[in-house]
């Protein structure tokens, strides 16, 4: 479940349907005031409005969407994605791994400096990535660090880390928020209240449940950033946000819902939309009765017209999917067992399985964390009826939901799942025997464990490909869960904002470039 | 103290003639006509829902013909998954009106029951369900409901149960007051002290004097427990979809009500249509059962 | 009546305040509790599920969810005492300085919307009462029935997106301000969803009004007084109205206690951080402390506010003041 994605539906719980973050001009007395002049040349003042506070502003426990988006300008990390997702430098200039792929050198950029004015150096990479690791933090990118074994300064801009095994996707973890630098010297609960990083931006102020405000880090090591101060600016109700958009006071915000954006679309405001990481999918739990067999698994598979699940539940906005879905790695959904909808096939499978009189499969659905998912429910319960399966939906609250689900206590379950990048990142802890979310996917193969395994000790981009490619035959041939499709992200925008580049992962990081007339 | 006593009437026999003219009375005043006339109206639309004389499945998906305008073939025009909103509307009806009246059902029954043995019996009962009732009243009403539905599975019985939970004080309040004054009344003393067991005189006695402040107190929870509804409905605690009640219908268009404005308009005017009809209807039963309104015209 | 002054009862209220917040707390407590999920899961949604033991213990610590549910009660009970309401993780910020934040939004709106409801529930209620089943009559009854049956959330929603898409008028989609900050710019936030609630409130003050105008009127005093050629105008305002204030009042008090807890719709709405807000989102994050300090916090308010409505019905309730 991509965190972004949590409470009740509805405008009040608006983290639930729409991560909206919008963009409005900062210092404004009236909605008609223009912006000043001088601030035109400095790329303007923004404000950025969300439907929600941040929950935490300590990165290394931000998985909210809302968190994750002021964290990301706030924070710097040692590698970072660029627009397309590929890995690049951020705080570490290179990152080379010794011949057996056991030891990664880290060098680290020189004259960077956090917020406070104290200088980032191999002594506070060193200090984060080992609280990282210690349990106490509670990190949530803890596992990401799994295969490291030693973190150790060779000297003030160099790190090295020992691995117990290659590690290829070791880059790609390092780029999450999650695994933000912080400063040797700070604690969480400084940090708490007083945010201090080395991103384009660093923290000003903040009035609880109203707004966060962040300045231009003018020691930025990169590019300078464009705007002078951008104000993440909470507005709880999505078409209140709407609203503010068209009477100016908001210029830009980023909607899931397609009809929020809908109707956000009107005279100066444009819509860009950025097909997302995340995936919708019905997950079978292949350690309880009947999906225990994979021939039921496969019936399901191939019961479903997974376009008509899109055209029903999401207005047909977003794309049928399989299980890899970042651009480099994409699975390609002609290749599944039954690329169309096949009910002769799913009945061939049903009496393979021996249940020629149909199955009854249980599964959960949350009502209110994203706003599709009882729909699409319905619309599987219809189809996977004519092929004599009977879906028992089961709609629950979402904090009981998650509660379920975190448990792996269901037979199956509709569920939006966050994605990553790299696909080892994203799948590696569900579909390894010994990855930490294994009990929630349930299901593993040696097969998967030994192609997983390859793919980390595999720096090579074509060959990673070769073998993700395999991975998403094993998955899907085997039927571990029934990928449906992915959907869109909306950025809307007024005509005064130039420069922002949306990403796939839904990272607002590129506000550095974005300037407002 | 905040109710108002009503002058009391003798002890009252109903019977059928006695129904009957006041029937014909709620039916005379302009109120109670038009309100009589709405509520009927939806009322039939109910019946339609239940029986499944609808023109379409309301929660049936047709994705080829969505969001199109009011036509004959879709009176009100179809949502964004191609459900047909007057058959939708129709069920909406039905679900919010079952929500209002079991929710009221079950207020009207707890709370009369609690306040006539507070009001009745003073002492201990008194204190005791005075107590409850001080706490529900403190604790504000759309948390309580927002609280109790987040707590249960999510289903029309359980949002009528919070409901409830939320309007029992007041039918504990308003039953108390004039149930007090009652019991000082000589007839009430005079049964009491022949020997009557004191539940029969609360029952034969007080309850039918307390009647026609019951039942208009009962019209207007209705309406407001169909607003209660849609308000949890805002609030995304409302039915789970896709069975449609008015709130949520008109929650899921506020999206939608600058492309399809007939899926916001249709259960919005509906929505105010029942409340009204409700209203007007519970002005109609007040003129006609207040005693208090006697020879006010 | 008077003796209701007296010490005793002073003390016997006082008292019945006090169990009916006791009351309240548990209450609460309890059903926080029985919400699914908790701060963690609220917090981190189904990446909780990569939790090591190791690390939600630390995390189970860390909100003090690792107590028993006893502990946890009588020590934030223990704390209220000392002042503290406890602390928000999410807004890092103690619960009393959220809630002396918040409340003042929601009173000031709350006001407003009273005001409102009063400037327009009571002329309309006297004019209508002035001549039942009149078409004036009609033409008020039909206000006030508008007023008791459009949802506050369809009518703010309607108002703020046609008021911003025509007009560009959106005060509150700026930052919101407060009162003593930016009165102008504040008091302009406050229009909207003042409009809303004290639409919606002016219906029952409306309603009480005419009913308890004709009731008035109706009784041997008023005949006896126009009897006696006491000028219409002056018969309507000193004997009809204040002899009917009594019902108003309390409908009026009863309205404004709900409005603490009942603005929330229009809260989210308009963008105002007001204690309703609070409470829902300290619902949604689960955060226990906040919700259970905050609910207490409205219930007290709410006690004092009818204890302040009884006050007043006792000063202004002629039968009262002539014994």
């Amino acid at each position: 479940m991509s965190h972004g994605f949590r409470f009740t539906r509805g405008a009040v719980s608006a983290l639930g349907i729409a991560a909206i973050v919008s963009l409005a001009v900062s210092g404004c007395s009236s909605p008609g005031t223009p912006a000043p002049a001088e601030s035109a040349k400095s790329g303007g003042s923004l404000v950025v409005g969300v439907t929600s506070d941040p929950d935490t502003l300590f990165p290394w426990k931000a998985t909210q969407f809302q968190a994750v988006n002021v964290l990301q300008n706030v924070y710097g990390t040692l590698t970072e994605f660029d627009g397309d997702l590929n890995v690049v430098p951020g705080l570490a200039e290179s990152w080379d791994a010794s011949e057996d792929g056991l030891t990664v050198t880290l060098k680290l950029r020189e004259g960077v400096t956090f917020a406070d004015g104290s200088t980032f150096g191999s002594e506070d990479a060193v200090s984060s990535l080992t609280k990282i690791q210690e349990q106490a933090t509670a990190a949530v990118s803890r596992s990401a660090l799994a295969s490291v074994t030693a973190i150790e300064a060779s000297d003030e801009n160099t790190v090295l880390l020992t691995l117990s095994a290659p590690d290829a996707a070791l880059p790609a973890s390092l780029a999450v928020i999650n695994m933000a630098m912080l400063s040797s010297d700070d604690t969480e609960e400084a940090l708490n209240t007083t945010p201090n990083g080395t991103g384009a931006y660093s923290f000003d102020t903040r009035a609880a449940n109203q707004s966060i405000t962040l300045v231009k880090n003018t020691a930025y090591w990169g590019d300078e950033p464009t705007l002078k101060s951008v104000e993440f600016r909470v507005i709880p109700d999505e078409s209140s946000i709407v609203s503010a958009m068209q009477s100016g006071n908001v210029q830009m915000a980023v909607f899931d819902d397609p009809l929020v954006a809908q109707t956000a679309e009107s005279g100066t405001i444009t819509i860009a939309k950025t097909p997302q990481l995340s995936y919708h999918a019905l997950q079978l739990n292949a350690t309880r009765g009947d999906l225990t067999d994979v021939n039921v698994r496969l019936a399901i598979s191939c019961a479903i017209d997974r376009q008509e699940v899109l055209d029903t539940a999401a207005l047909g906005e977003g794309e049928v999917t399989g299980p890899i879905t970042s651009p480099a790695y994409k699975s390609d959904t002609d290749a599944r067992p039954c690329p169309e909808r096949d009910l002769k096939k799913a009945a061939a499978y049903l009496a393979k399985a021996g249940k020629a009189d149909g199955v009854t499969i249980k599964t959960i659905v949350s009502q209110g964390e994203y706003a599709t998912s009882v729909n699409e429910s319905q619309n599987l319960k219809a189809q996977l009826a004519e092929a004599k399966i009977t879906l028992d939906v089961e709609t629950l609250e979402s904090g009981a939901y998650v509660d379920r689900w975190i448990a792996g206590d269901f037979d199956a379950a509709v569920a939006l799942n966050g994605g990553r990048p790299d696909p080892d990142g994203m799948y590696g802890r569900y579909f390894t025997s010994t990855g930490n979310l294994n009990k929630v996917a349930g299901y593993s193969s040696p097969e998967l464990d030994a192609l997983f395994a390859e793919g980390r000790a595999s720096s090579d981009p074509k060959d990673r490909a070769a073998i993700y490619e395999k991975v998403s035959a094993e998955l899907e041939d085997n039927a571990a869960w029934v990928w449906l499709f992915t959907s869109y992200s909306y950025t809307a925008t007024d005509s005064a904002v130039q420069g922002f580049v949306p990403m796939a992962n839904g990272s607002l990081q590129y506000l550095r470039t974005t300037t407002v007339n | 103290m905040t109710d108002l006593a009503p002058a009391p009437v003798g002890p009252t026999r109903r019977t059928g003639s006695v129904a009957a003219g006041r029937l014909h009375a709620l039916l005379r005043s302009p109120s109670g006509l038009s309100g009589a006339i709405i509520v009927s109206l939806l009322v039939l639309l109910t019946f339609a829902s239940y029986f499944s004389l609808l023109p379409y499945e309301p929660i049936a998906q047709d994705p080829p013909s969505r969001l199109l305008a009011p036509s004959f073939t879709h009176l009100f025009g179809t949502d964004q998954f191609g459900r047909d909103v007057f058959s939708r509307v129709s069920a909406g009806v039905a679900n919010s009106a079952l929500i209002a009246v079991v929710a009221v059902t079950f207020a009207t029954v707890i709370g009369t029951m609690g306040g006539l043995i507070a009001g009745f019996f003073r002492g201990i009962p008194d204190a005791a369900i005075g107590g409850v009732t001080n706490v529900l009243f403190a604790f504000p009403p759309l948390l309580l409901a927002l609280a109790l539905v987040s707590v249960f599975d999510r289903n029309w019985f359980t949002i009528a149960v919070a409901i409830a939970i939320v309007y029992v004080p007041i039918f504990i309040r308003v039953t108390r007051g004039p149930v007090l004054s009652l019991r000082e009344i000589e007839y009430v003393k005079a049964a009491t002290s022949t020997g009557a067991s004191r539940i029969a005189v609360m029952m034969r006695h007080v309850l039918p004097n307390i009647t026609s402040i019951i039942i208009i107190q009962v019209t207007l929870s209705l309406s407001w427990a169909v607003l209660t509804e849609a308000s949890l409905s805002f609030l995304g605690l409302g039915a789970p979809p896709p069975t449609p009640s008015l709130g949520s219908m008109i929650f899921e268009a506020r999206t939608l009500v600058y492309i399809a404005p007939w899926t916001m308009i249709a259960p919005g005017v509906i929505v105010v249509l029942l409340v009204v009809g409700l209203n007007l209807l519970g002005d109609g039963l007040r003129d006609t059962l207040d005693p208090r309104n006697k020879g006010k015209r | 009546m008077l003796k209701t002054f007296s010490h005793n009862s002073v003390v016997h209220r006082i008292g019945a305040a006090a169990l009916t917040l006791f009351g309240v707390a548990i209450f609460v407590f309890i059903m926080l509790r029985a919400i699914p999920g908790n701060q963690i899961t609220a917090g981190l949604g189904t990446e909780a599920a990569a939790l090591t033991p190791a690390q939600k213990l630390a995390l189970e610590q860390y909100y003090g969810l690792d107590q028993p549910l006893v502990v946890q009660f009588f020590s934030w009970l223990g704390n209220l005492f000392t002042g503290n309401l406890g602390f928000s993780s999410r807004a890092q910020q103690s619960v009393l300085d959220l809630t002396v934040a918040a409340l003042p939004v929601t009173f000031e709106l709350a006001i407003f919307s009273i005001i409102l409801a009063l400037l327009i529930g009571i002329p309309l209620g006297m004019l209508s009462a002035s001549k039942p089943d009149s078409p004036r009559d009609a033409l008020g009854q039909i206000v006030g029935l508008a007023g008791l049956s459009i949802p506050a959330f369809l009518l703010a929603t309607a108002l703020l997106s046609g008021l911003a898409s025509s007009l560009g008028f959106n005060p509150n989609g700026q930052a919101f301000a407060p009162l003593f900050s930016d009165p102008l710019l504040n008091l302009q936030q406050m229009l909207l969803p003042s409009l809303v609630l004290g639409f919606g409130i002016a219906a029952p003050i409306m309603r009480t009004t005419r009913t308890a105008v004709l009731e008035v009127r109706s009784n041997d005093f008023i005949r006896t007084a126009r009897a006696k050629g006491v000028p219409p105008r002056r018969l309507q305002l000193k004997h009809v109205l204040g002899n009917a204030l009594v019902p108003i009042v309390t409908m009026t008090g009863l309205q404004f206690g709900y409005l603490l807890g009942g603005a929330v719709v229009v809260e989210q709405i308009f963008s105002l951080p007001g204690i309703g807000r609070q409470v829902l989102l300290g619902i949604q994050q689960k955060e226990y402390a906040l919700v259970q300090s905050t609910v207490l916090v409205i219930a007290l308010t709410f006690v004092i506010v009818n204890l302040l409505t009884d006050l007043t019905y006792r000063l202004i309730d002629p039968r009262v003041r002539a014994s």
